[in-house]
Order: structure tokens, then C-alpha cells, then sequence
């Protein structure tokens, strides 16, 4: 094999490997926003089980008033009968990924009715996401309301 | 038999659960120290060494939800429109999950703006990864305590 060709294989193996990872990666990031979107789907639907699936035990969550909550005290936060979520989204989601850590930034819009009065949420959000056995579970959560 | 290898287990997990201990208990005093050097580098409108501290990536959302990128945070800091006088974390509190850092705590910044003094309180958590030998900061997010 002459010297041009190992470096002409060097190349395509780098390329694919990069391409490879890259994959992974993006494969990564498509999970994470889809159990972002899961976990509105969950606070709408107001279903512990889910919930429970996609946080960590260790959660840490820093409500949109500045509330600190670890995994039980939110879930009864959801569940709870006060607020009834109609539209839960989120929009601009970056996904950063640092091997099997995430950071997911967006923004987070949720409508309802609370004591029979309709509600609007507007916040800014960042997510911390782990994975563990081969799943991801968000280990901490915080966001903040966005000045008009 | 039984006792042998309980007694091997014990000689070779103690020390090494010790050794994780320690240096869990190293990662969490070099984070926090972190934290108070940005506290001082906010103090100080000092932009280079806040620049040290973050990630080129990292994404901060301040306490009036703006989303910042580090050239932006720092750009924001330099500005410096609302004075600060002061920043104190307190109630700090570091989760490791190897080599991810969770800090949640609680700051007060003494602020004045457009001629008024006055103190900001609010919860921040940050996110924390170790590059090489250092920690970077990745991701930051701050929230006015309302109640």
C-alpha cells in the first residue's frame, strides 16, 4: 500500500468515525427533546408514573418563584388539584451535549385554569439530563419567568 | 473460606471507598471555591476571569429570563448597567454524579440602578463539568425568589 493510500484510508476512517459520533450524538439529542416533550405531556396529563420514569431521584427543581422541590414535593405539585394545564410547549430547545451529560435551554409556555381563572406561564428553562443504564433522567431543573 | 474473602473485600474496598470519598469531598470544596470567584469576578466587572470559569458553550439565563451566551454574559457584565456592590452565595449545595456538578444555592446582589439602591435575592442552580483537571461551568440559571 503506498503512503498516499494510508493516508487516503486515515481519512475515510477519521471521516466515518466523526460521522459515527456525530450520529450518536444527534441520535442523543432527538431522545432528550423527545422526553422533554414527554414530560409536558406528563404535567398535562398529570401522570406520576411518567413523571416518575423521567426523574432521577436526586432531582433538584427550582420552580418559576424561586421554590426549591426535590423529586416527591414536585411530582405532588403536578398532581395536585389547583392548576389545570390546557397547552403545555416547548419552543427553542438547544440540546448540548457533554458525553453523557445534557444541558437543554428553551423556552416553556404553559395555559390553563387555576382556581377557575385562566393562567399563562411564560419561562425560560435549563435541564440537566444524565444517562444512566442506557436511559436519560433529568437530575435538575430550573426556570425563570421572562419580563414582558 | 467465607471469612477470607469478606476479609479481602474489606481490605481492598475500604480504602478504595475512602480514596472516592476524598476525592469527592476535593471536587465539591474546588467547586464551591468556583462559585466565590465568580461572586468576586462579578464584584470586580473582572471578564477575564470569569472567562476562565465558563465553558465556551455554556448557555446562562439571568434573573429576568434573558437566555446569554458566554461572549454575551461576559459583554453584560462588562456593562454593568445596575451596579452591583455585593454578591453573597449562600446555602450552597454540591450533588456529584462523577464528573457532573449540580450546585443549587441562594445569592443576594446589592444593586444600584438608575440611582436606586436595592437587593436582588434569587436561586440559581449551575451545572458543572470536568475538562481535563478543571471544572467548567456549562450551564447557569438564576430565579428571583417570589415567596
Amino acid at each position: 500500500m503506498s503512503k498516499r493510500n494510508i493516508v487516503l484510508a486515515c481519512f475515510v476512517l477519521a471521516i466515518r468515525l466523526l460521522a459515527q459520533s456525530t450520529g450518536v450524538q444527534d441520535a442523543d439529542a432527538g431522545r432528550i427533546r423527545a422526553l422533554e416533550n414527554a414530560w409536558n405531556e406528563a404535567i398535562q396529563e398529570k401522570n406520576r408514573s411518567a413523571l416518575d420514569l423521567l426523574l432521577g431521584p436526586e432531582l433538584v427543581l427550582v420552580d418559576h418563584d424561586g421554590l426549591l422541590m426535590n423529586k416527591a414535593n414536585y411530582i405532588v405539585s403536578v398532581i395536585s388539584q389547583e392548576l389545570h394545564p390546557s397547552r403545555v410547549v416547548n419552543e427553542a430547545m438547544t440540546v448540548n451535549l457533554f458525553g453523557p451529560v445534557a444541558v437543554v435551554s428553551g423556552l416553556y409556555r404553559e395555559n390553563g385554569i387555576r382556581r377557575g381563572k385562566p393562567y399563562q406561564f411564560r419561562e425560560r428553562f435549563t435541564d440537566t439530563w444524565i444517562r444512566r443504564n442506557e436511559s436519560w433522567i433529568c437530575i435538575a431543573s430550573q426556570s425563570t419567568l421572562i419580563r414582558p | 473460606m467465607k471469612f477470607i474473602c469478606t476479609a479481602l473485600a474489606v481490605c481492598f474496598l475500604f480504602p478504595l471507598a475512602e480514596a472516592q470519598s476524598t476525592n469527592d469531598a476535593a471536587a465539591r470544596s474546588n467547586i464551591l471555591a468556583l462559585e466565590h470567584a465568580w461572586d468576586q469576578g462579578l464584584e470586580r466587572e473582572d471578564v477575564k476571569a470569569l472567562s476562565a470559569i465558563f465553558d465556551n458553550s455554556v448557555l446562562i439565563i439571568d434573573y429576568d429570563g434573558k437566555l446569554l451566551t458566554k461572549p454575551e454574559y461576559l459583554a453584560r457584565v462588562k456593562l454593568n448597567t445596575a451596579r452591583l456592590h455585593g454578591v453573597v452565595a449562600s446555602d450552597m449545595s454540591v450533588q456529584l454524579f462523577g464528573n457532573v456538578a449540580i450546585v443549587v444555592g441562594v445569592y443576594r446582589a446589592s444593586v444600584i440602578e438608575g440611582g436606586k439602591p436595592y437587593t436582588r435575592r434569587g436561586r440559581f442552580s449551575d451545572t458543572w463539568v470536568m475538562e481535563g483537571s478543571n471544572w467548567m461551568c456549562i450551564a447557569a440559571i438564576a430565579t428571583p425568589i417570589l415567596r
